[in-house]
């Protein structure tokens, strides 16, 4: 899976590719390829932010760890997105951790680059807050979601989501990290996909995922799937 | 009809001093940047229920409360809503404009009745473009802004209600700079998106600790201390955020931390 990446045209990450020609060029020269490995910490709450990440594949998840210990993931960024966010929005410290979930690659470069990039051009820091609204609205539709839909809804929303993020109809995700997106014990996580593999859908072993039927996941997802792939597409101009 | 021509002369704030105002974004401009805005806000009455963004819709208009407080809804297909955050004097409803965005998601609607100074979206754009500082202070708003939201579903997914209920209420709290709330369970129900049977529950728990107390469909915060105790981490760690972001350095914000009564 951790293909070598080289940072050449045209860009596996989205929303580089939505740079102009010559914004994509500069900021190149300081982009370096990253392996993504499962469990990878991107960056820590509460801590400075030393890299930002463009990820290529796989799948980073945005936690927040309550006093107790409990994780609660709050959204998830893939090869649609930018980790970094706080450092388009004027703050160079993380107020939640983001960890690989789904292992990939990426490109990253060091915060004060970033920045200086950011200051340098206005119409790359245009297509950044574009991605910082899109992101913003798949919290928000996610906090709505996880409320009121039933788990296999949600489960169906989130295995369409990394198929799309991974590009692939075959990926790894643990059952552990499906719970937290979930908001689920892992129990609840095994009737769900057990029940969307009985129906021939899907198979799931030792976290291998595999989408049989990706239109039949449609059918089960809830709303929320196609709503936020929407507002994606919109929003980074596909 | 006027809304594309400037205001009429007689609600052209620019002769407003800076000094009465209580929203602290506009409160904390330097001078040359305040003059800019104020030429285009016009101050309104905000109604109990009135919808001032509606999901999927052009925003034609951005909002600085001055008093009282907006609730920002998601609002599924089916047309359940599930507040997200909550916008008071300390912030801006409508600001997803300088991310680009021309529709809102979310819908925002009054929760008390209340003022605000209206400004609207080309005219605040372009005010924007040339008031460097206030462009950067909005930013600043958004992501904390984006902190509550993160940590309101966290909190909707962990917490229990009674802790739910009492983060809701600092929140509110905060924001009304009151500490007597007209809310119905009802509308507390649909905020918290659960049952209003439930909400009477919690919140009978919190009027029997002697720390709110609550009469024809008004709650008054008897006791700060205790309803701070009673709430969820969710509270302090989004007002911290807050603090760091927008009221660490007095010169960002004026009026200083959270005003509490």
């Amino acid at each position: 899976m951790a293909r070598n990446s080289k940072a050449i045209d045209p860009p596996a990450n989205r929303l580089l590719g939505l740079l102009a020609p010559r914004d994509y060029a500069s900021l190149r020269s300081h982009l370096e390829p990253v392996p993504l490995e499962y469990r990878k910490s991107l960056y820590q709450a509460d801590k400075k932010i030393e890299f930002v990440y463009f990820i290529e594949s796989g799948v980073g998840s945005l936690v927040n760890t309550m006093v107790n210990g409990q994780a609660a993931e709050v959204g998830t960024i893939g090869n649609e997105g930018l980790v970094g966010v706080p450092l388009v929005l004027g703050d160079e410290r993380a107020p939640t951790s983001v960890y690989i979930q789904v292992p990939g690659a990426g490109l990253r470069m060091r915060a004060a680059h970033f920045k200086a990039e950011l200051k340098r051009s206005p119409a790359m820091q245009a297509v950044m807050l574009r991605y910082v609204h899109a992101l913003f609205n798949q919290v928000a539709q996610s906090a709505a979601c996880n409320h009121f839909h039933a788990l296999e809804q949600r489960c169906c929303r989130w295995l369409l989501m990394t198929r799309d993020r991974m590009q692939s109809d075959e990926f790894l995700l643990t059952q552990e990290f499906l719970a937290m997106m979930l908001g689920v014990q892992r129990p609840g996580v095994s009737i769900a996909a057990g029940g969307l593999q009985r129906a021939g859908l899907i198979t799931y072993k030792r976290g291998h995922v595999t989408i049989l039927d990706g239109r039949g996941l449609e059918q089960r997802s809830c709303e929320c799937y196609q709503v936020s792939k929407k507002e994606f597409d919109r929003l980074l101009g596909d | 009809m006027f809304e594309l021509s400037p205001p009429a002369a007689e609600h052209i704030m620019s002769k407003l001093d800076q000094d009465t105002i209580s929203n602290r974004i506009l409160a904390a401009l330097p001078a040359p940047e305040f003059s800019l805005i104020a030429a285009h806000l016009v101050r309104i009455d905000l109604q109990l229920g009135e919808s001032l963004h509606r999901a999927g819709e052009t925003i034609s208009q951005v909002y600085f409360p001055e008093i009282g407080f907006i609730s920002v809804l998601s609002v599924l297909s089916d047309g359940q809503p599930l507040e997200i955050g909550l916008v008071g004097a300390e912030g801006v409803a409508g600001v997803s404009v300088i991310l680009g965005a021309t529709t809102s998601y979310s819908e925002t609607m009054c929760q008390t009745g209340g003022a605000a100074h209206r400004i609207p979206v080309a005219a605040f754009k372009q005010v924007v473009e040339q008031a460097p500082y206030l462009r950067d202070l909005l930013l600043r708003y958004v992501h904390v802004f984006h902190v509550q939201v993160a940590q309101t579903a966290a909190c909707n997914a962990h917490h229990e209600l009674g802790q739910r209920l009492a983060r809701w209420l600092l929140a509110a709290h905060d924001r009304s700079g009151v500490p007597e709330l007209s809310l119905t369970q009802d509308l507390i129900a649909v905020m918290l998106g659960v049952r209003r049977s439930t909400v009477s529950v919690a919140a009978g728990q919190l009027q029997k600790a002697g720390i709110i107390r609550y009469q024809h469909g008004r709650i008054t915060i008897v006791d700060r201390v205790g309803l701070e105790n009673a709430a969820c981490e969710c509270y302090q760690a989004v007002a911290d955020e807050y603090r760091h972001m927008l009221g660490v350095d007095p010169a960002v914000i004026k009026a200083g931390e959270l005003r509490r009564p």
